[in-house]
Order: C-alpha cells, then structure tokens, then sequence
C-alpha cells in the first residue's frame, strides 16, 4: 500500500483567499492511502520543501501530492526537493488549485473549495498508482546552425564560437551584415552602422570555429536536440568563389542592369554584382536572370572562335575576370548544391522586413518624393544612391522642408497592432543627422506620442528638441500630391487642438517592422509557432526569451519581435549561452515521461506514425512482423499515439491507464 | 476639471448606446481631426477633441456646442482611424444624444426643417443659378416632386425625429 503525503499551499493570499485551505487539508486526510496531509504559506519556499523532505527521511510517505499552483512552473521545484530526499522523482504529483481553482472561481469560495478537494482527490488517486521512471541521456553533435547573418545571427556565432563550438552561420544574401549594413549611423550614439559591423563580420569571417554559409538557404531539417541534420542548398553563383577575390572587375564591365535591393531599389546595380562595398565574404554573384548573356555566352555553352584571331569569345565579365573566376561554359546547376551538416542545436535570427510605402494610400505613395525611413536611410548614406549628399529622388534638388510620419502600420488595426519600438528613436536620429549638417532645413516630426524608453533615448530626444526639429503630437491624416512634386501634409496638434497644413519637399514614412514573408517556410521546416503580432513565438515571454517550444531551437533578434540593436545584441548573446548548454554538457536528458510501444501487443497497422508531430515514430521489424516505434529522444510525451492505438500497444509513461482512471474515478465519485 | 468615474460612465455609455459603440478603442492619435474638413473649418469639437471631452465625462459641459453639426459625413475620420474608433459614429452618436435633449444649434435647426421640407438637409433654391446655364430650373429630386416630399415626411413624422416637436 502507497503512504501518500499531501501538502496544500496557502500561495500567500493566491489560493487562501478563496479556499479554504484547511478544509481541503482535513479532506485529504480522508482519502485512501493518504499517510499525512499538511499545508503551509509557501509550498515552494525552503521551509515548504523541507517539510515534503522530512516526511521522506522519516519515512511516513512514499508518494507525494502538493496541491498549489501550475506544475509548467513548479513540477521541477518539486520533482528536486523529493529527489534530494532519496525519492523517485516521477513519485510526485501536482493539483492545481490556483491557476484552475481560485483565480478562475473567485467570486465563489465555497463552490472553489469544493472543486479543489476533488482535484486533490483526483491526484491523490493517481499518486497511489505511480511508479518510479528514470531520465535517460542521448549523445550531443558539438556544433550549432544559426540561421541568418544579421546583426543578431553574427553576435550569436561569434558568441558560440568563442565558446568553443563550431558553428555554421547560414545567410540567404551574398553577403552577412542584414538590415544593419544598410543603415548610416546608429541611435542613440550616432555611430557610423558600418564602423561597428564591419569589424564583426570581419572577425566572423576569419573565426576558426565559423563557417559562413552565403547565398544558402535552409532547405530541410530533421533529429532533434543535440542531433539535428540540417540541409542547406547553396545557391548558384554562377561564379567559383574559391577563386573570386572580390576585386569587383567584373561588375565594373557588366552591362546588365537590375535594381539594388541595397539601395531599397532607389538605384541600379550590374547583374554581376558585390552586394555592397563592405560585403563580407566580398564575393561576385551573377544574377542571371538580368544577365544579358553578351557575346551569346549562355552559361554551359562553348565561346564562338574569333576567326581572325583564333581565340575564344568571351563575355566581358569573364575578361574582366584575372582570377578566372568566371568560366561560362561550366555548366552550373541552376538549383545550386545541397550541403549536408549535424548539429546539436539551432539559433534563428532570421530578421524581419519593413513594409513597403504602397501599402498607405492615403500618404501618396505613388510620389518617389514619399520615401520609407529605410529608403531615407540610404539617402543619407555614403554608400547609398546619392552617395550621401540629401537630395529628393524627384528632381535631385537639396529639400527645404521635411515631414517624418511616425507609425506607418504600427499600432494600426488594419496592419499591425504592435508597437515596433524602434521608429520613434530612428526617426529622430534620422532628423538630428539631417539638422546637424543642414541646420536650414525644417523638419516637421509627427508622433502619436514619443516612445523614447531605451538607455540614453530619452536624452537623445530632448537634444533633438534642442537642435531646432519641431514634434508635434497627432498622427498624419494623409498627404495630398501637389504640382511640382510637392505634398501638402495633412496633421494636427493634438496639443492646441488644431489642425496642421503645410507643403513638404520629401516625406519619411516609418513604416511597421514584420516578420519576412518566408519566415513560414522556414517555420514549417523547423516546426516554430507564432505569436499572437506574428512573430516566432518564444517558449514563455518573460521566463523563456530565447527558447522556443522546440527543444534545441532558440530564437535571436527581430525574429521574435520588433527590437533595437542593444536589445537584437543582448538577446542573440542569450541565445548562444542557451545553445551552448547541451552543448557543453555532451549529452541531453531525455525525461521519462515519454510513450513506449509494446511490441507484443502492436499490430503494425501504422495510425500512429502520421499522427507523431515530431516525426519520433517510424516501423521497424519485431518477431519478423512490422511494429511501430518510438524514437525517445524525439519523443515529448503529447500522448496522441497513446490514444489513438486502436490495440492499446502504446502506453505514455506517468500517464497509464490506471493512474488516468484512478484520477477519473476520483473526480466522478 | 475635475475627474468623476461616475460621469465618465455616463457619457461613454450615452454614446456607446447611440451607436459610437468603439469610443473606448481611441488612443487619441488624432490621424481623424487631421483630416477633418470640420475641423479645418475651425470646429473645435469634432473628432480627437470632441472624443477626448467624452472620455474625460464631459458630457453635459459641451451639450450646447455646435461643433458635432459641423459634420460633413466624409468618413475620411473612419478611414484614417487606426484603432478602427469610427469617429464619425461617435460624433453621430454625440448628435443623437443632443437631439434627443432638445441641445440644437440654430444651424441645425434650419438644415432638419429643410430636410423636412424639401428633402434635402443642405437646400438653396436652385432654379437661378441652373437657368443661367442653361439647365432646366427644376431638379429631378425630392424638392420638386410633391410625391417623394409626402414619403419623406411620413418617414419623418414617424421616426425619432418626428417626436422632436420641430415640424
């Protein structure tokens, strides 16, 4: 016979100022097998733990059931303390009557009371049939994939790196650098973007322990923590790039014109391009879709022969080339090559994007004078269009007046309810940059309100107020396009409670921060979920940050939502140090609470193997018949094939049947 | 100004229960009143302003203002809003409410008696200014069709509005 201890938590006033406590204690005392039943303030606080310990030692119980709060929270707590007293772990059972008992029913004490005397009846009924189970261990592949090469995918390698991990960085562009590499100075220290990135992917670069992966794409996953095989299609080039030196000759020659995704498509590049000066790996790509194929240099087709001289007939990339890095008759496969890596754990820093101008109707985006803040940033950038001197894209005059439009599908029901932190502050900086160096021009910003919360933001603003740039709090109503490719800004001062006119020669837009649009794909491959602002969900928004309910996957910068780049730093840091733990330790503990298939009684037909959303079962060959089973380190203990097995082969350890109808009986008696 | 609970119960019940029912949802950006021809016009109560007294319990206290008439029924508000406050249905609503107190502006007045008489609530007689080019000096509308001016003072007569005592 079992010798139950049951212990009911006050939770301060949580639980105690609903139930009665005392009343569901004397219940428990009642109940079958129950050898004590005790309760404190704090269950989980030293004194409570040591209580559930002393009965162990003493030995006046064997099962325990602490009646309290959420076991998401507090099952390890306990799980430990009765591991400490010599117990089998997995002889713990948790009643939750805080989070389904009193903060659900508290306008009914009485009918709570009673509803938690019966969870712990229910509980105490499976207690008395637990068993004791053990954690197994599974190997770990020492290195890790973080996929993108942005500001938080280039801190997490170097992090992880530094750890002494191998770690393969994956980026779908040319080079890394991301959004970070488009922009010109930085808040709230206006130090120049490339100065600070540039050294880090550098540094990147020439790590032992990195491998950058450009031009690649994730193309498949499959394991699980410590064990993920990764698959990544390298895209094709179409030049060697272990030949290329990144001279940049060949774009220079290239005559092939497509517009500069860099330059947010306010310019034009070769179709044989670096993807910008500072491109890290600085390699050439031809994209061959603007490629004009000069001299009929199909690629895979041999060069025509000059019939004076002799000599082949090449494009002029590939004249341009002295490190013969372009060859056009090599036949490249169009779809590129799949690389094949193991890993032990996956860091996502896939970024984001911002939307597009079109989007706002009301705000004339049709006028090229109508910029988003991201187009304004390579405006004022050396590398950019204009080469950083502030001209207007209609006509390329210097503007007199300029209108920063906050909240461009931010905070908006028909876009995106969120707020995407970071507009306020760059628009300002944007401003101060523009004021600082042209003091004649005005600029006009207008705010819903200022959120200016970071360190140092909110000094950076006021220095704003002191350099001469207006604010007005009142969102933007719309813009009317004028003669002369002017627009008439149509605002308000929420402060005086008036109306605001006034002519603009060049309008910022901040339009939202999103999630890109082929973070799905991604998702789908790694099995990731979205948050409620449709980003990747994070395992808990306080607690779990950077985990993510995938065990092994964690999530770094604006992939998760809308961040600066302190915040983008900090997060990938975290990311890494998380990574780095399975890691470190070799191995993963796979907890028991897991499904088994019984050989003997499996019938082979197969329901289960669909069902498995963590693709953990698969056929095998028992007794020389096909049976079902179940990797256990994929395996996270859900229960569908549980209660889907038809011949009831599959049994979910800490979940058997007669400890769900013992729990059931309870509850209906 | 002082701060009531209770009166500010009342006035976003009175004019959730007239039909500005997502009065609540306004972050009091003011995207509407940037828009607002009324406000351009230099009505002070109309959209962000007029909301913000409502909230605030100031129901009563603007009764008599004449701002909510000044209502073109563009929309642009409703359009802009993006908090999806439909502003125009709580000036519409703030309407009613003052209607239903009797609190009417002169100019109202005029253009509910013209809407009674002629089927339109902005009426100049227009038969001068079509005459001089060239148009016939009668428009195809309710003001000159007997008929369609019965129907729209039935409909009137026999509506909230016809209890109003105006007609």
């Amino acid at each position: 016979m079992a010798k139950v201890g049951v212990y009911v938590c006050h939770c301060g006033s949580n639980i105690a100022g609903v139930i009665d406590v005392e009343a569901v204690r004397a219940f428990a005392e009642t109940l079958p097998e129950v050898a004590v039943a005790r309760k404190d303030l704090f269950m989980c606080s030293d004194s409570g733990q040591e209580m559930v310990k002393k009965d162990i030692r003493d030995g006046l119980v064997d099962r325990v059931v602490v009646a309290a709060c959420t076991p998401r929270t507090h099952e390890p707590i306990f799980r430990a303390a009765v591991e400490k007293a010599g117990l089998n772990k997995y002889l713990f059972e948790m009643a939750n009557i805080r989070d389904q008992g009193s903060w659900v029913h508290s306008h009914d004490h009485e009918g709570a009371t009673e509803k938690a005397k019966k969870v712990v009846a229910s509980a105490v009924g499976k207690a008395r049939n637990l068993e004791p189970l053990e954690d197994t261990f599974v190997p770990v592949t020492d290195a890790a994939l973080v996929i993108g090469g942005g500001i938080a995918g280039i801190n997490a390698s170097l992090a992880l790196a530094n750890m002494g991990h191998k770690t393969y960085l994956v980026e779908k562009e040319p080079s890394i650098g991301g959004v970070m590499a488009q922009l010109d100075k930085t808040f709230p220290s206006n130090d120049c973007s490339a100065c600070i990135l540039t050294p880090m992917m550098v540094e990147v670069h020439s790590h032992p322990n990195i491998e950058i992966l450009a031009y690649s794409e994730v193309e498949d996953v499959s394991g699980y923590i410590g064990n993920f095989q990764v698959k990544i299609r390298q895209k094709q080039s179409y030049v060697d790039w272990s030949k290329c030196t990144g001279c940049g000759d060949c774009t220079q020659k290239c005559p092939g014109k497509a517009p500069d995704a860099f330059n947010c498509n306010m310019s034009n590049r070769r179709a044989a391009y670096i993807m910008f000066p500072q491109a890290v790996p600085k390699k050439a790509v031809v994209d061959i879709e603007h490629c004009l194929n000069c001299a009929g240099r199909e690629i895979g087709t041999q060069p025509k022969i000059n019939e004076k001289t002799g000599r082949p007939i090449l494009a002029p990339c590939e004249r341009a080339c002295t490190a013969e890095a372009i060859n056009r008759s090599i036949a490249f496969d169009p779809q590129g090559a799949i690389k094949e890596i193991e890993v032990g754990a996956i860091i996502v820093a896939t970024g984001f994007q911002v939307m597009e101008k079109d989007w706002f109707k009301e705000m004339a985006p049709a006028s090229p004078n109508v910029v988003t803040a991201l187009q304004m940033e390579r405006i004022i950038s050396a590398t950019g269009p204009t080469e950083g001197k502030l001209l207007r894209p209609s006509d390329g005059e210097k503007p007199h007046t300029i209108t920063f439009v906050s909240c461009m599908g931010s905070r908006d029901e028909h876009f995106h309810n969120y707020c995407s932190r970071v507009c306020c502050m760059y628009m300002i900086k944007q401003a101060r940059l523009i004021k600082e160096k042209y003091p004649d021009i005005a600029i006009n910003m207008h705010f819903i309100d200022v959120r200016a919360g970071g360190k140092g933001y909110n000094e950076y603003y006021i220095n704003a107020r002191e350099l001469g740039i207006n604010f007005f709090r009142g969102k933007v109503g719309g813009m009317e396009l004028l003669p002369g490719e002017k627009l008439r800004v149509l605002a308000y001062d929420g402060d005086t409670a008036s109306n605001i006119e006034y002519e603009s020669d060049l309008v910022v837009l901040a339009t939202a921060i999103e999630l890109p649009k082929d973070a799905n794909v991604l998702a789908q491959k790694l099995g990731l979920q979205f948050c409620g602002s449709n980003f990747f969900r994070e395992l808990h928004p306080k607690l779990g940050p950077v985990e993510t309910a995938i065990e092994g996957v964690f999530l770094a910068g604006c992939c998760q939502g809308p961040k600066d780049i302190p915040n983008t730093v900090s997060q990938a840091k975290a990311a890494a140090a998380a990574a780095s733990a399975p890691l470190s330790q070799g191995k993963v503990r796979i907890e028991a609470v897991i499904s088994e298939v019984h050989p003997e009684v499996c019938s082979g037909c197969g329901i289960c193997i669909p069902l498995c959303p963590y693709h953990a079962i698969n056929m095998t060959t028992y007794a020389d018949r096909p049976r079902a089973q179940i990797e256990m380190s994929a395996c996270k203990g859900c229960g569908v094939c549980t209660s889907a097995c038809p011949s009831g082969a599959i049994v979910l350890h800490g979940y058997e049947e007669a400890q769900i109808f013992a729990q059931i009986e309870a509850l209906t008696a | 100004m002082i701060i009531d609970q209770k009166k500010i119960d009342e006035a976003i019940d009175t004019i959730i229960a007239h039909g500005g029912e997502y009065i609540r949802e306004c972050v009091q950006c003011g995207a509407c009143s940037a828009v607002c021809p009324g406000v351009r016009a230099g009505f002070p109560l109309l959209c962000r302003n007029l909301i913000r007294h409502l909230l605030n319990g100031q129901l009563e206290e603007i009764i008599e203002d004449s701002s909510s008439w000044g209502c073109q029924a563009c929309s642009r508000c409703t359009e802009v809003c993006p908090q999806g406050v439909r502003p125009q249905e709580v000036v519409f609503a703030f309407r009613r409410y003052q209607a239903n107190q009797l609190a009417f502006s002169t100019s109202s007045v005029t253009s509910q008696m013209n809407l009674f008489e002629t089927g339109h609530a902005v009426y100049v007689d227009p038969k001068e200014a079509r005459k001089k080019v060239g148009l016939p000096e009668t428009t195809p509308t309710s003001a000159f069709d007997e008929q369609a001016k019965q129907e729209i003072q039935t409909l009137i007569n026999n509506s909230p509005m016809g209890q109003l005592g105006l007609f």
